[in-house]
């Protein structure tokens, strides 16, 4: 297990709403200042997986909720270690209905759809689990040697 | 948090700039510029991709529409001077074999 020092966690917990899309890209560059060894391709991987979770969140979790419901939130906590990336998210939203293993690129003319295949296809591991009422999301990105 | 800088070459091309990150929020802007621009008589654009510092699938699915937008007018969409990023998301969508980027905005629609 690596030592408390080689490892960078920090955490937000905001609105589930578009907006909140650069708190989230301004977390992430904090993770980066923790760890500024982690190599370029590696914090692209993880950062385009993050967002993306997040947008789903945003987009579907919520949705049935409509207009003029507000109050909605979620929290993500990010961790680098030496050897990995780690992203987890909880909201209170809807369960998620899409099947990750099977999960697939749209085709080429498609304007949507391709959010959690792009995170899967990104990292080494997206997983979902729902707890009760929470929806649970992580994101596993091993760092290059 | 992003900005579209947008001018029109002495050849007609239309070139759009996105300064900033292209995202859910912003996607939807990029699809108006080029609708504009089309309804505007200039079917040919250029995306320079290079001060856009990050890109997810609403930016992509923006793109798609934008080259459908342009063909449909008979003419085309092309990206220039993606960052690591770009590339990288282009590649793990494999949108690169339809929106195959370019080296430069200026040699764009050559060849």
């Amino acid at each position: 297990m690596p030592d408390d020092a080689s490892v960078t966690r920090v955490s937000l917990e905001a609105a589930a709403r578009e907006d909140s899309v650069d708190l989230l890209h301004t977390l992430v560059a904090s993770l980066w200042e923790g760890s500024p060894d982690v190599a370029m391709i590696d914090r692209i991987r993880f950062e385009t997986a993050v967002i993306e979770v997040m947008a789903n969140i945003v987009e579907h979790a919520y949705a049935i909720d409509g207009e003029g419901v507000t109050g909605r939130r979620f929290d993500v906590s990010l961790l680098a270690d030496p050897t990995s990336l780690v992203a987890t998210f909880a909201d209170d939203g809807r369960p998620c209905e899409i099947d990750l293993s099977t999960v697939s690129m749209p085709g080429y003319d498609a304007e949507s759809g391709r959010g959690l295949a792009l995170a899967s296809a990104a990292v080494d591991d997206l997983a979902y689990h729902r707890d009760g009422v929470i929806n649970h999301w992580s994101i596993t990105c091993r760092r290059q040697p | 948090m992003i900005e579209f800088k947008v001018e029109t070459t002495s050849r007609g091309i239309g070139v759009v700039t996105p300064v900033g990150r292209l995202n859910m929020v912003s996607a939807r802007r990029l699809g108006e510029v080029v609708t504009e621009l089309v309804g505007a008589g200039t079917n040919r654009i250029v995306v320079d991709m290079a001060q856009t510092d990050f890109m997810d699938s609403s930016g992509l699915g923006a793109l798609i529409a934008g080259l459908k937008t342009t063909r449909q007018a008979g003419g085309d969409l092309r990206l220039a001077c993606p960052t690591e990023q770009i590339q990288t998301v282009l590649e793990l969508t494999n949108l690169n074999k339809v929106l195959r980027p370019r080296p430069t905005v200026e040699g764009a629609f050559d060849a």
